[in-house]
C-alpha cells in the first residue's frame, strides 16, 4: 500500500512547477494544472501560495476594508502613499508575491484609472485659458499645475484603495471571504450563491476550454465568419452542458444528505496580538499623519 | 450460495419501478437483496439503469413504484435520509460531486449534513484524509488538483461519512492505470473492513477478479445476478447483456482444452494465480 502512494507522488511530482508557501507542504509542490485561463484564475491561484494565508480571514478583511476607507475618506497624498508601500510590503515582503507578479496585477485597473483621471486633469474650451494649453485648430486643451496635482493625488488616493483590495485578495481565498461575509451576517441565499458560483466558475472554463479546444481542431475559427458561428455554438451548449451539471451536481449533493443548507467545515485560524497591534498602529498612524500634514 | 443460515439482507429492493421524463422505463422491476460485507460488482451497457438503480438505492430519485428497506425498515418520505446517511455513492465524474473550494471543505460537506458536532467533524475529516493518504490537499482548491486527486477526494467524501454500503459508480473509468491500482489497494482496504461495496463497471476483468456476487442489467431490468464466474461462463446472458469475457477466464479455458491444466475448477482471476496453477 504504502509502495503504491509513494510512486503515486513521485509520478506527479515533476509535473508541477510552483512551490507552496504553506509550511506542511514543503514537500509537496503546487500544481498548476487547471492554472491557464489568464489573470482571473492567476491571481486566485496567489491567494493559496501566499505566506499570509494563514493569518486570520477576519482580521483582513477587516483590516483592509478600513485601509480602503481610511485611504479614501482621509483624502490624503500622502497617506495614501503610506498606504501603497505598506500594502506593497505586506503583500510580496510578508506574503512572499513575486513583486513582479505583483506589480503586473496591480497594472490591470491602469487602463481605466488614466482614462477618469485625464479628464479631471485635462479641460478643453474655445478659448485660451490656463496655465498650459494646446491649440488643437478648433479649440484649446488646458490644464495647470493644481489640476495636474488633483489628477495625481487622485490617482494616488485610487491605487491605495486599490492595493488595500489586492493585500486582501491576493493573500485569502475566497472560501475564507465568504465565510467572512457569513459571519457578518449577509444573508445565507447570497453567501451560498457566492460559494457555488466559484467554484462553478473553474467547472465551466474547464468546460469552456474543452469545446473550444475540440472546434478549433475541427477548423471552427478558420476565419472571422465561422468563429463568430463557432462560437455561438460553443455558447448554446454552454447553457445546455451548465443545466445539465446542475442536475448532476444536485443529486451529487442530495446523496450526501444536503437538506437546504450549504454547510462546510471551516478552519479557526487564530488572529495574534502582534498582528491587531500592528494593524491598529498603522491606522493610528495614518490618522497622525492626516493629521499633521493637513 | 450464501451458506445454510441465510443473514438478513441489509438492503432489500422489491419491484422498483423508475422511468425519467421520456416515458421510457429506466428501471422496470428491480429487484434485489444485498447483504453485508458483499463485494458486488454491478454490469451492463451503457442506459441499462445501474447508475439509476444506485440513485433509487440512495433515494436521490423516488421511484415510480416499490419497496426499498434498510435494515428492516421500509424506507418512506420521512425517513429517506436514513438511506443517504448508510449509502453513500462515489460518482463517475468527480466535477459533479466536488462542490466545495477546498478539500477540507469538500470532506467535510457530508459530516456536517448529518449535524454531527463540530469535533466530531474535525475527526472524521483527517481520518479521511489520512486513509486515502491526502492530507497535505487539505488547504488546495480542487481546481489545482488533478484526476486522480480528485478521484481521491471524491472518496474521502464518502469515507468521512461512515456509511455501510458504498456505491461506486464507473470509479475506474478515466483513471490511468497507476490511479486505477491505487483505488483496487483501497478496496481491498475497505473490504477487509467489512464494508458493502457495489461497483458499476464496465472493465469485467476487472469484475472478474474483484467481485464475490456480479448482478447484470439490460434494459432497466436484473437479468443475472451470481458469481462471476456464473455470470461470464454463461452465454445466454453476456449476449443478452452485451457483455465480454475476462480474459483470464478465456486464457484458463483454453489452456484446459489444450491439456496444459488439469480442469480443476480452480479459476484463477489474475495473472499471478494462473502462474502458480502452472
Amino acid at each position: 500500500m504504502e509502495n503504491i502512494w509513494n510512486k503515486w507522488t513521485t509520478i506527479i511530482r515533476p509535473k508541477s512547477k510552483n512551490q507552496t508557501g504553506h509550511s506542511c507542504d514543503k514537500t509537496h509542490r503546487h500544481h498548476r494544472a487547471g492554472h491557464k485561463h489568464g489573470q482571473g484564475s492567476a491571481i486566485d491561484f496567489y491567494a493559496y501560495i501566499s505566506n499570509i494565508r494563514h493569518w486570520n480571514p477576519a482580521f483582513k478583511v477587516t483590516f483592509s476594508v478600513t485601509i480602503l476607507l481610511l485611504c479614501i475618506i482621509l483624502n490624503s497624498p500622502y497617506v495614501s502613499v503610506a498606504v501603497i508601500l505598506a500594502m506593497a510590503y505586506l503583500t510580496v515582503v510578508k506574503g512572499g508575491i513575486p513583486l513582479h507578479e505583483y506589480l503586473s496585477i496591480l497594472m490591470i485597473p491602469m487602463v481605466f484609472i488614466l482614462l477618469s483621471t485625464i479628464t479631471i486633469g485635462v479641460d478643453f474650451s474655445n478659448q485660451s485659458l490656463g496655465q498650459y494649453n494646446l491649440y488643437l485648430g478648433f479649440g484649446y486643451l488646458y490644464t495647470s499645475q493644481a489640476k495636474l496635482m488633483a489628477m495625481v493625488f487622485l490617482m494616488l488616493k485610487v491605487f491605495g484603495a486599490i492595493s488595500a483590495m489586492e493585500m486582501m485578495t491576493l493573500s485569502t481565498p475566497s472560501t475564507e471571504i465568504i465565510s467572512v461575509l457569513r459571519k457578518a451576517h449577509v444573508p445565507k441565499l447570497i453567501i451560498e450563491l457566492m460559494n457555488l458560483i466559484y467554484r462553478y466558475i473553474f467547472i465551466l472554463l474547464d468546460v469552456y476550454a474543452k469545446m473550444k479546444n475540440s472546434a478549433d481542431s475541427r477548423q471552427g475559427y478558420c476565419d472571422f465568419k465561422t468563429s463568430c458561428y463557432t462560437f455561438g455554438s460553443v455558447a448554446s451548449n454552454m447553457l445546455v452542458v451548465s443545466l445539465k451539471k446542475a442536475n448532476a451536481y444536485y443529486s451529487a449533493m442530495e446523496a450526501r444528505c444536503y437538506d437546504g443548507d450549504l454547510l462546510f467545515l471551516e478552519e479557526d485560524k487564530k488572529v495574534s496580538k502582534v498582528q491587531i497591534i500592528f494593524g491598529a498602529a498603522f491606522i493610528v498612524f495614518l490618522i497622525l499623519l492626516w493629521i499633521v500634514t493637513i | 450460495m450464501k451458506g445454510m443460515i441465510m443473514p438478513k439482507p441489509i438492503l432489500k429492493v422489491r419491484d422498483l419501478y423508475y422511468s425519467y421524463g421520456n416515458g421510457d422505463a429506466a428501471l422496470d422491476g428491480v429487484s434485489v437483496d444485498i447483504y453485508a460485507g458483499e463485494k458486488i460488482a454491478v454490469i451492463g451497457s451503457n442506459g441499462s439503469g445501474k447508475s439509476t438503480f444506485f440513485l433509487n438505492a440512495n433515494g436521490v430519485l423516488k421511484a415510480d413504484h416499490g419497496e426499498i428497506s434498510y435494515q428492516d425498515t421500509l424506507i418512506n418520505k420521512k425517513n429517506v435520509k436514513e438511506l443517504r446517511k448508510n449509502i453513500g455513492i462515489v460518482f463517475q465524474d468527480a466535477d459533479n460531486q466536488i462542490i466545495a473550494s477546498t478539500v477540507m471543505a469538500e470532506v467535510s460537506f457530508g459530516p456536517m449534513n448529518l449535524k454531527l458536532p463540530k469535533k466530531e467533524v474535525i475527526e472524521r475529516v483527517e481520518e479521511a484524509l489520512a486513509y486515502m493518504n491526502i492530507s497535505d490537499f487539505k488547504n488546495r482548491p480542487p481546481h489545482y488538483l488533478s484526476g486522480g486527486e480528485k478521484k481521491r477526494v471524491t472518496i474521502a467524501d464518502i469515507i468521512a461519512m461512515k456509511s455501510d454500503i458504498i456505491i461506486f459508480d464507473e470509479p475506474t473509468a478515466a483513471l490511468d492505470p497507476l490511479n486505477a491500482q491505487m483505488l483496487e489497494d483501497v478496496l481491498a482496504k475497505l473490504g477487509s473492513e467489512g464494508k458493502t461495496m457495489l461497483i458499476s463497471t464496465h472493465d469485467v476483468d476487472f469484475a472478474y477478479r474483484w467481485a464475490e456476487r456480479a448482478i447484470v442489467f439490460a434494459q432497466g431490468k436484473i437479468v443475472a445476478d451470481g458469481t462471476p464466474l456464473e455470470i461470464f461462463r454463461n452465454k445466454a446472458i453476456l449476449e443478452q447483456a452485451n457483455l465480454k469475457r475476462p480474459a483470464m477466464l478465456d486464457v484458463y479455458e483454453m489452456l484446459v482444452e489444450k491439456e496444459v491444466l488439469k480442469d480443476t475448477n480452480d479459476f484463477p482471476t489474475s495473472p499471478q494465480a494462473l502462474r502458480e496453477l502452472l
